[in-house]
């Protein structure tokens, strides 16, 4: 964490006094105030005495000011990641379940037709731009079939029962507030709005997990212990599923465990084509139009998101594998 | 002596990419009850096809092609046998049934033959869940009837309700729906306690102190000889008629392997009544073995009791076997086997040891020698040595 800090740090002194000074500057009168707002600031004071002003005022969670979002970037954060979070909560579970699932089957008959099959989709998946795929599922399930349409929940009426008084936003998930506040209607169309940013982002990203799986299955099943459970006589659902999966499903915690994490910080290209404005919409506009506050608070973030996806990890491993569980 | 395990013309085979491997060609043997059968064999020579062939675990891409496996399933206290079964022509479930209980198996790597994610108890006690579920219900029910009625109204009924079904039928498929829910699925746990107390007991039988420890910990808490022990424990713990031990000592250094072999020998006095050893050591077969069986790329050569093998070895290949093992105040240069073992994807014509042979006649090229009994049991399988 404190070298991922120091880093954006670093990355954020390249910048002159003037530049970062210019951030502040609202109207062109102001722009002779630089010498001063630099002064101000503190710019032009050594550097790790400016390192850890900035440390300061981010443990006090103050991040700085996003333009794109035109509020702080934590208010701004806060407004952005629901929808991030909402599109996560739906996709993470399908791209494990269904990866883990899939790669099981595959590993557990090579060669079969599912395992044909399996591949044939993984590599669709894996290797169609992500847009593309988006673009194709839109195109099919909006222009041809009016079923999922791209954005938010935002008709009148919704926002209107939403912006109502009995209407409490417990979470700023629509489907959760739907559901707390007894109004199903709202949850049901919330996930219609979902239904194809969760496809896309499952068939993307639960590929590489289904080959990790399946490779894994594999391997297990060639293991001398395997044998054993066969000779204690063992039925194959036991072996399978009891023996083989669970020392399979050890690789596939460690990379599912770093999609789920890359996840957090928004698919760019699932939100801009899907126009949800998560975190990742955010973020590709900061970085276009240069919203350094932005940039390096969202740095900082990821970092601790990764940190966290780690420890998370590292949690499950110790449930699976008695190996590394501490005495 | 009564036959046990009766092997007529067993042929596996092997399809890789190289072609096919002919790994065992016609083996017929015999293994009669109470014995330790000894098969030897060097590496590759179809020895643990052979043993998993009669258990029918040959991993793809195996495949038993041909040949009859008959069992003799052992009658309580009948003096008649039962009707043999070829478990050749068994449904899998048949054969389920059978693995680990009448007949199981350890293995060579006893680091590699326990899951190292399961802990040593549940590891063990599978094989009771898998196999001894009616007797341990009857057990269950045994206690249930005999404790007070301290427990509250509801589970006692249903814990009565749930092992007679258990006893009856272990397959009950509302058996199954009951473990599928959360809180009656609690009715396995005094199953699982039932098994525990049986595999606690396993364990101490095989001279492990701190049986309770060990069950609950987990493989690489061990050392080699213990999980060794551990691999046994889960082979007898239906006791078994047969016990295949599948090069159990060769990865074991000589006094732990002292150890189990002298083990093996004091269970079989006790629980098992017949041994299938398979090793590569002549010194273990003479030490333990009571009949001993010699292979050969993939088909058997001779089959002798152990004293007879050893003084007076008929087939060519078991003479120049025991001319090049060492022996004490050896003086001249250790004796070995000309040339080496043949490719099994293209295995010689007739008899598979002629391009090594001494003896080799023209015959041995061209039709492959029947197994026969020479007198006394002994069987070999050579035109030579008639």
């Amino acid at each position: 964490m404190i070298g991922v800090s120091i880093l954006i740090f670093g990355l954020m002194m390249t910048f002159s006094p003037e530049r970062r000074a210019a951030a502040f500057v609202t109207t062109p009168q102001m722009a002779k105030d630089i010498p001063m707002l630099i002064k101000k600031y503190g710019f032009d004071k050594p550097f790790y005495v400016q390192y850890f002003t900035w440390i300061k005022e981010v443990s006090h969670l103050n991040l700085g000011y996003s333009l794109v979002a035109s509020r702080s970037v934590f208010d701004a954060f806060l407004y952005y990641f629901p929808i991030t979070l909402e599109l996560n909560l739906f996709a993470s579970p399908c791209i494990i379940l269904f990866g883990i699932w899939m790669g099981t089957i595959a590993g557990i008959k090579p060669n079969s037709f599912f395992d044909h099959f399996s591949r044939i989709f993984s590599i669709i998946g894996w290797s169609l731009p992500t847009f593309l795929f988006a673009l194709v599922l839109m195109m099919i399930f909006y222009g041809y079939f009016p079923w999922f349409p791209p954005g938010v929940l935002s008709d009148k009426l919704t926002m209107f029962v939403m912006n109502s008084n009995d209407f409490i936003r417990y979470t700023h998930l629509y489907t959760i507030d739907g559901i707390l506040n007894g109004r199903l209607d709202i949850t049901l169309n919330a996930l219609k709005y979902l239904a194809l940013p969760v496809l896309t982002e499952t068939i993307v990203i639960c590929a590489l997990l289904m080959r990790v799986m399946r490779s894994g299955m594999l391997e297990e099943m060639s293991k001398d212990y395997i044998i054993t459970a066969m000779a204690k006589g063992a039925d194959k659902k036991t072996i399978y599923l009891k023996h083989a999966r669970r020392n399979a499903l050890i690789p596939v915690i460690t990379i599912a465990g770093q999609l789920i994490a890359s996840l957090m910080e928004g698919s760019i290209a699932v939100e801009i084509i899907f126009n949800r404005q998560g975190i990742g919409w955010w973020l590709a506009s900061s970085a276009t139009q240069l919203d350094m506050p932005v940039l390096m608070s969202m740095c900082l973030v990821m970092a601790v998101v990764f940190v966290l996806s780690n420890l998370f990890v590292d949690l499950i491993y110790a449930y699976i594998d008695p190996r590394i569980r501490l005495s | 002596m009564s036959k046990l395990i009766e092997i007529k013309d067993l042929v596996t085979n092997f399809y890789t990419y190289e072609g096919v491997v002919k790994a065992l060609n016609k083996i017929s043997l015999d293994i009669d009850k109470g014995i330790t059968f000894g098969l030897v064999g060097e590496s590759g020579c179809g020895k643990s096809v052979t043993v998993r062939s009669i258990m029918r675990i040959v991993q793809s891409p195996g495949k038993i092609e041909s040949g009859q496996i008959f069992f003799h399933e052992e009658n309580n206290g009948s003096t008649s046998d039962s009707e043999p079964v070829d478990l050749l022509l068994q449904t899998e479930k048949y054969m389920r049934h059978l693995r680990g209980n009448k007949i199981s198996m350890i293995f060579q790597e006893p680091n590699a033959a326990l899951n190292p994610i399961l802990s040593i108890g549940a590891q063990v006690s599978e094989s009771f869940l898998f196999h001894k579920k009616k007797e341990m219900a009857g057990k269950i029910l045994e206690h249930l009837s005999a404790e007070d009625d301290t427990t509250l109204p509801l589970i006692k009924p249903f814990l009565r309700f749930a092992y007679t079904k258990l006893a009856e039928n272990p397959q009950s498929g509302l058996l199954k729906l009951f473990s599928r829910v959360p809180v009656l699925k609690l009715w396995e746990t005094k199953l699982k306690q039932e098994a525990r107390r049986r595999s606690v007991e396993i364990i101490e039988k095989l001279a492990i102190p701190n049986a309770r420890k060990i069950f609950d910990s987990f493989p690489h808490n061990l050392s080699g000889g213990m999980k060794q022990r551990i691999v046994i424990a889960i082979a007898l713990a239906c006791s078994p008629v047969l016990l295949i031990a599948d090069e159990a000592t060769s990865n074991l250094d000589v006094t732990i392997q002292a150890q189990i072999l002298e083990l093996l020998n004091t269970l079989k006095n006790d629980i098992i009544s017949s041994i299938l050893l398979i090793t590569h050591d002549l010194g273990v077969v003479a030490e333990t073995c009571d009949r001993v069986g010699v292979m050969y790329a993939g088909s058997l050569c001779e089959v002798a009791d152990v004293k007879e093998l050893f003084h007076n070895p008929r087939h060519p290949y078991t003479k120049a076997l025991l001319n090049s093992v060492p022996k004490r105040a050896q003086a001249k240069k250790l004796e070995t086997i000309e040339g080496s073992v043949p490719n099994l994807v293209t295995p010689p014509t007739g008899c598979r040891f002629h391009p090594r042979c001494s003896l080799a006649m023209e015959k041995c090229k061209q039709k492959t020698p029947q197994i026969m009994d020479k007198g006394n049991g002994h069987m070999v399988a050579c035109y030579a040595a008639a």
